[in-house]
């Protein structure tokens, strides 16, 4: 089989390297190969992509941080050693947490949350640009198809991530007003998580690539790898910095976030009706008398609510000064009975024609 | 007012008005919801004949009135028929696309006591939404209008019609109803009559987007409750049991077409055979109590078989006449949405199938085209699809 993509074809792919050299070639892949190396890194880093710019790389990251899992457990797959298995389950665990709401991908939804968007939506991966996804499910067919040196081999850019966390939690932090500390707790764990995983598979291609062909393909992974993660950015640049072309179906900015949600909740005072809040019927709902059926009606957006006496009685008295208390208290004393009773009554109804948008605070 | 009372003691009053004031239009989207044989302006009713049908129709019981077309405000005495809603004390909802004029008379129509604006939005990425509604820079002007709506303090509903053109979209819908602080959002998907029955095969999505639809917005109603009411229409051809087509034949609903014909629903004229009378020459009472086309599918008296003796005739109506009509042969059959219905298989078959074909291009809505030869036939229960 032919490798797919260009392999250094320099000396030290033609004759065996000591193990030192052979750390030192394929470190000096990642020098030249690895994503901080990116024009969008940069821009992120020092503070030059804007909020939807940043939501863009986060939500599109997932898809890489959800999979990344899957391919581990076919790594794991393929190891007949149960030495190898116990380190590498590690790494799923690390991902997957050992429960609900914890680990690696949880963290990073955390991240995505944090930028303003809706979990549910992030989750659902619809949002995505094709490349991430095509490029994540290469890496995973790779891990699946090569030899377990190459799968392994591949997970090496975790050398060179330490690194890249470091510019990357001091650039946000300094350059972007909406990114806390909290947000990037995913890198916190993964400063330590890598190169305890790196330290093992360094380890492990030092020892099992003992031939020129070997430690060929070993390079010929990483480079693999570092295409993975190069054309993942290459994809967000062409579509959210330049030239700006968005394919069909990716997320555009104002779509699948949360934050804009509660602040518009907010303003169009919406939310639960309390005792002390004064109801007020807005514009586009009226309180109205239907002479033809003999009774009182609430005329509203596309709908009509019939009304008995009770709610009559409640809705004459919301007249946008009153609070639920105010209303409460003079019913109670029109129909001689207890406020408490009343108000609970009065919010029930109140609240569930808040539901309907028919009323606001 | 006209003294002539509904000649069945039960018979309901009507609830709402639905006015066509006009089918010009600047937009053509090709489901539209208007028959292929339009209105032109020339025969349109006067300022003075829309108030006289306003005044009757609030004597006779009706509380909303639906200020429609075509565009609305395309027609110059759109505020004056709005001031006669207010006086009148219905309430008035206009039904609007939001470009041509409808931004420049928006203001004077709030003053004029106007209760809320329904705005049509076609898609959430622009091109596609210009594509199907056929009318270049039509996304900013719309965005425009509903910005001014919620400024005013108007409640917005947004109207989205789902096809295959914008399914993927319905989230972004959602996102786009908050956005604009609508307080509703209708997920409407295409009913196949008039423009949309022509065509069915370009708009037509399948089951599985259907059904993801319908996932988007139970998770949304869900998430945003107490912030955005949805109201979701479920595609007859994928459904069990036909909706009751504007709350049932003659029961709650009138609609004045734009030179002045009072149809049982917008669709009804499709049903060649029925008498419509005009509000030139019949009061409002009268039609709605005696028009040969009103009396027609009322009630239960005319059903056939399976409906006749079902337990849901009364609250589906036996679904859509005009949908019985064009997909059976036969406006007095069971509407081929009902699963009861013969004809029931076939349409999902012919749903599935179009879903998986490439579409055709749109045949865009325009005035005095001849567009019905176009139109599908109706089903035959033994024939091959």
């Amino acid at each position: 089989m032919t490798a797919p993509f260009p392999t250094p074809m320099t000396d030290a792919s033609q004759r065996l390297l000591s193990p030192e050299d052979l750390e030192a070639a394929l470190r000096d892949i990642g020098t030249r190969r690895y994503h901080n190396l990116h024009p969008f890194h940069r821009l992120l880093h020092d503070g030059k992509l804007d909020k939807d710019q940043v939501r863009a790389w986060a939500l599109n990251r997932y898809y890489y941080q959800a999979m990344i899992p899957v391919k581990d457990a076919a790594v794991l797959a393929r190891m007949e050693d149960a030495s190898l298995r116990r380190v590498w389950r590690q790494r799923i665990v690390d991902h997957d947490g050992d429960a609900p709401g914890d680990g690696g991908i949880e963290r990073w939804l955390k991240l995505a949350e944090g930028v303003g968007f809706r979990r549910d939506y992030v989750e659902s991966t619809q949002g995505i640009l094709s490349a991430t996804r095509f490029s994540v499910d290469a890496y995973v067919h790779f891990v699946k198809e090569r030899s377990l040196l190459e799968a392994i081999a591949s997970s090496l850019t975790e050398m060179f991530s330490p690194t890249i966390i470091s510019e990357r939690v001091a650039g946000m932090l300094k350059n972007y007003d909406f990114i806390t500390k909290d947000t990037l707790a995913y890198f916190d764990k993964r400063l330590t998580q890598a190169p305890r995983d790196a330290e093992f598979a360094i380890d492990y291609v030092k020892q099992h690539a003992t031939t020129p062909e070997l430690q060929r393909q070993a390079m010929a992974a990483l480079t693999f790898k570092c295409t993975v993660l190069w054309t993942q950015l290459d994809a967000l640049y062409f579509s959210y910095v330049a030239p700006g072309m968005t394919p069909p179906d990716a997320w555009v900015p104002g779509t699948g976030l949360v934050a804009e949600v509660a602040e518009v909740a907010q303003a169009a005072g919406t939310g639960t009706v309390r005792s002390a809040d004064v109801p007020r019927l807005p514009r586009g709902v009226r309180l109205r008398h239907d002479e033809v059926r003999g009774q009182h009606v609430l005329l509203a957006p596309e709908r009509t609510f019939d009304l008995d006496a009770n709610a009559v009685a409640v809705l004459s008295l919301v007249d946008g000064q009153s609070s639920v208390r105010d209303i409460a208290v003079k019913l109670a004393e029109t129909f001689v009975a207890d406020p408490d009773v009343i108000e609970a009554d009065v919010l029930v109804m109140l609240n569930d024609l808040a539901t309907k948008r028919v009323l606001e605070r | 007012m006209n003294a002539i009372t509904p000649n069945t003691p039960s018979l309901p009053a009507p609830v709402g008005l639905l006015a066509e004031l006009t089918h010009r239009c600047p937009l053509r989207c090709p489901y539209c919801s208007n028959p292929l044989e339009l209105d032109r302006r020339s025969g349109e009713l006067d300022t003075a004949t829309w108030q006289r049908v306003l005044t009757e129709a609030a004597g006779l019981g009706v509380l909303h009135v639906h200020l429609s077309g075509g565009e609305p405000t395309a027609r110059n005495d759109i505020v004056e028929i709005t001031q006669t809603c207010a006086r009148l004390g219905l309430y008035s909802n206009l039904i609007t696309s939001g470009v041509g004029g409808a931004l420049a008379k928006l203001d004077a129509l709030y003053d004029a006591g106007l209760d809320h604006v329904q705005l049509s939005v076609q898609g959430v990425d622009a091109a596609n939404a210009e594509k199907i509604g056929g009318l270049k820079n039509a996304q900013p002007q719309k965005l425009a209008f509903a910005e001014r709506v919620t400024q005013l303090g108007l409640p917005l509903t947004l109207n989205s019609v789902i096809h295959r053109g914008n399914i993927h979209e319905v989230e972004g819908f959602i996102d786009l109803a908050v956005k604009l602080g609508a307080k509703r959002l209708e997920v409407a998907h295409t009913q196949y009559y008039g423009w949309a029955y022509v065509n069915r095969a370009a708009l037509m999505p399948d089951k599985a987007q259907v059904d993801q639809s319908i996932r988007i917005v139970e998770a949304a109603r869900e998430r945003l409750k107490g912030q955005l009411v949805i109201d979701l229409v479920v595609p007859d051809y994928y459904a069990k049991y036909p909706k009751a087509c504007a709350g049932g034949w003659g029961r709650k609903l009138m609609n004045v077409t734009p030179a002045g014909k009072v149809l049982p629903c917008h669709a009804a004229e499709t049903i060649k055979h029925l008498e419509f009378w005009y509000v030139s020459d019949h009061s409002l009472a009268d039609i709605w109590a005696n028009s040969p086309a009103f009396t027609a599918y009322r009630g239960t008296d005319w059903m056939k078989e399976p409906c006749r003796s079902c337990d849901r005739r009364e609250k589906d109506w036996g679904g859509c006449r005009c949908q019985a009509l064009a997909l059976a042969g036969d406006a007095a059959a069971t509407d081929p949405a009902c699963s009861l219905s013969p004809l029931h298989t076939k349409v999902r078959e012919l749903a599935t199938e179009e879903a998986a074909e490439t579409p055709p291009d749109y045949v865009y809505r325009t005035i005095g085209s001849n567009v019905d030869r176009a139109a599908p036939p109706p089903l035959k229960e033994d024939a091959p699809l």
